[in-house]
């Protein structure tokens, strides 16, 4: 009993004794530490004097490049590889950094960045920015949060999908590029007009084709006996391209094209890959040709249900798309619908033409095409079209009258599957015309 | 002991002052009280999973500046100048893109909050009038969404702040229905309604009214009532005669209601308002 009193007292005296202590683990206060932090990435972005390079990583997909320029009045200057455009005009806008769940940038007024983020349009007004559905444009941001900094890097993380963006501080030579059109470089690679392009670098020789929609690229190269085929995406640097996932060969990796630049003369592109002189040269036939692409093209339309091939945009040639304006033709008060292949349309011929919709927009009509006979399939992979007769009034000249000349051009086109259901037909004149169909 | 003056965005954000702030400032903010943000906030918005991004800085300027011209200066004209001190909606949100809800796609265009102080607009990166180069008449049609939202807006604000008669609700009587959405704006004329949202309800149906007549100007409302002339009923049980009737009547019950409660002539404004418009457009 007295010495359970006696450690009670013990004990009261104890905490008695213990004294409030307010000292903190910081020596600064929350506020004050978010506004020092503010202030360190505000430094360090308006300090870097030439500028950042950018890579932006929508979390939809794709990998785009940028440079900015940040003062220290919320002003930003940026260049973008999203087209030519960006690539090459400046463009001022707002910026700021705040306080948020974490500290973050928001590029406040609309600029480059938000191209990627654009929702696209279809209530009101109907606008395509970028090729994303509507509401959610690439699933890109154009505010992110610091993830974390080194004196020449900045990680960023979007705050509404979690893109990916890196600045990485620019030299001077750098930025004097970006000012000249440095960027737009790679898209140097639309002037080589034909369908299939060969890189040569020493005695390596690459076939590629790309799709600047997808911003992919497809090389075929020979291993051996057997073709390999390697496709990745990429993105626009200073004097070229970026794969994302480079190309390995052998004991060799390449990661892209550099210093790029186009002799118009001879139409080719001069560049470097690994520091080594290389060439991009506009070819007629590929590496290796799909010798049987052209009977399966045909054969499959009938297998499956005597059905036909479509292509809405018609021809490409010498660098545009629907070269001819079809998509722009009209018969009467009917309008343009899309092209159509028909194998076997009748017992002895297919047909070719332009399917019209009508003025009510309710139905799908055929008006007048022509009737080339079964293809030849050559042992060299071209189907060769020629004309045994017209289906209706065929016109002789406009987008229905060089549509159809061009098929019946005697060089014929050789076949590249690009899928279980489309095919591109590739002209084998000059390789700088072809259709894309699809079924 | 922590200074609250070190207290992070605490005020608001701030930025280095430029033309457009200036402009908001000389236009809007001394002599009305109102502030305009185009910076984009998320937390502005009115939902915040949506993908909505900022207005391009070269149409801050050329949009309030309609904006005087189509809804200010003609209620200045019918009023004085301190009526919009004391009315106008005190904030604008200004946001480059429409608003879509990602699980259905529906957008949503302009929009006010409960008290209508705040107004937020949408897809003013495609807003075009006739003086800003570029411009096709097809643009027209941003120029007329954006006239009749905020229109329709500062409507509510005269019925919140002096409700109209109720023989207003009367003429639509039991044709006024939830499923708005799926009434087309033609079967809504069949039955006298100005459009579908209008037959919502009496409380959208009288900023409607107010809104279209405002735009469409006397001959072109005029051109809209005289031109409900099917034959038959409509799936309601209206007949043509009748809807023009009710659309008619409506209109009376609101021009005498801004006569009488705020001293304003209706028609005197929907001339102003229309020819303002028009301006822009041809």
């Amino acid at each position: 009993m007295k010495k359970s009193l006696l450690y009670f007292l013990v004990v009261l005296a104890i905490f008695s004794s213990c004294k409030k202590n307010d000292t903190s683990v910081f020596s600064q206060t929350a506020d004050e530490r978010l506004n020092a932090t503010l202030s360190k990435y505000q430094t360090q972005l308006s300090g870097a004097q030439y500028g950042w390079k950018g890579i932006v990583s929508p979390a939809g997909g794709g990998t785009y490049s940028f440079y900015f320029k940040f003062n220290d009045s919320n002003r930003v200057k940026m260049y973008s590889d999203f087209d030519s455009t960006t690539a090459t005009t400046i463009k001022e806008s707002s910026y700021r950094l705040k306080a948020l769940q974490q500290p973050s940038i928001i590029f406040d007024t609309y600029s480059y960045i938000h191209l990627l983020a654009d929702p696209n349009e279809n209530a009101g007004v109907v606008a395509t920015v970028n090729n994303g559905p509507v509401g959610a444009g690439l699933i890109s941001d154009f505010e992110f949060y610091f993830d974390s900094t080194t004196v020449d890097t900045i990680r960023l993380i979007g705050r509404f999908n979690g893109s990916k963006a890196m600045l990485i501080r620019a030299t001077s030579a750098e930025a004097t590029a970006y000012n000249n059109s440095g960027l737009a470089a790679g898209l140097l690679i639309n002037k080589i007009l034909t369908y299939f392009k060969r890189v040569t670098i020493g005695t390596q020789i690459f076939d590629f084709n790309i799709s600047i929609a997808n911003r992919t690229i497809t090389f075929s190269y020979l291993d051996g006996n057997i073709v390999r085929t390697f496709i990745t995406a990429y993105y626009y640097t200073l004097g070229g391209i970026v794969f994302t996932n480079p190309l390995v060969i052998g004991n060799g990796t390449i990661t892209g094209f550099s210093n790029m630049q186009f002799n118009g003369t001879t139409e080719t592109i001069a560049m470097t890959v690994n520091n080594v002189a290389s060439t991009i040269t506009g070819i007629v036939v590929p590496i290796k040709v799909d010798i049987a692409a052209p009977k399966r093209w045909w054969d499959f339309a009938v297998t499956n249900n005597n059905d036909y091939w479509t292509s809405f945009k018609g021809f490409h040639v010498n660098g545009l798309d629907d070269a001819y304006g079809i998509s722009r033709l009209t018969s009467g008060t009917n309008t343009y619908y899309y092209l159509i292949y028909w194998p076997a349309y009748a017992a002895s011929n297919d047909f070719f033409g332009p399917i019209f919709l009508n003025a009510a927009r309710t139905q799908l009509t055929l008006i007048y095409g022509t009737a080339p006979a079964k293809p030849t399939f050559t042992a060299d992979g071209r189907a060769v079209f020629v004309q045994l007769g017209n289906y209706g009034a065929h016109p002789t000249t406009g987008a229905a009258g060089l549509t159809r000349t061009k098929l019946y051009n005697s060089s014929g086109y050789y076949f590249v599957q690009t899928s279980a259901t489309s095919y591109d037909m590739v002209s084998a004149l000059d390789g700088k015309s072809w259709i894309t169909w699809n079924f | 002991m922590p200074n609250v003056d070190s207290i992070a965005g605490l005020g608001g954000d701030t930025w280095v002052k430029g033309a457009i702030d200036k402009y908001i400032f000389d236009s809007l903010t001394v002599p009305y009280n109102s502030s305009v943000k185009y910076k984009y906030d998320q937390f502005e918005l009115e939902y915040l999973n949506r993908t909505v991004v900022p207005i391009k800085e070269e149409k801050v300027i050329p949009v309030l500046s309609a904006m005087k011209r189509i809804w200010i200066d003609p209620y200045t004209a019918e009023t004085n100048s301190n009526f919009f001190k004391k009315y106008g909606n005190k904030f604008f949100i200004l946001t480059g893109s429409g608003s879509y809800d990602p699980a259905t796609g529906a957008s949503t265009l302009g929009l006010t909050s409960d008290d209508g102080n705040k107004i937020l607009l949408t897809q003013l990166n495609y807003f075009s009038t006739k003086s800003m180069a570029g411009y096709k008449q097809s643009d027209s049609s941003i120029l007329r969404l954006f006239f009749h939202v905020i229109h329709h807006e500062f409507a509510h604000v005269f019925a919140a702040n002096v409700t109209y008669p109720f023989s207003f609700a009367q003429v639509g009587g039991n044709l006024y229905t939830s499923d708005w959405t799926n009434v087309s704006d033609l079967e809504a004329k069949s039955d006298g309604f100005i459009s579908n949202y209008a037959q919502s309800q009496p409380g959208e149906d009288f900023p409607e009214m107010v809104s279209l007549m405002l735009l469409e100007g006397k001959s072109g409302f005029d051109k809209i009532i005289n031109g409900i002339t099917y034959t038959g009923t409509s799936i309601n049980g209206s007949t043509a005669a009748q809807a023009q009737s009710r659309l008619r009547q409506k209109e009376a019950i609101i021009v005498a209601y801004f006569k009488e409660s705020w001293n304003i002539d209706f028609y005197s404004l929907q001339t102003r308002t229309r020819a303002a418009l028009t301006a822009m457009i041809y």
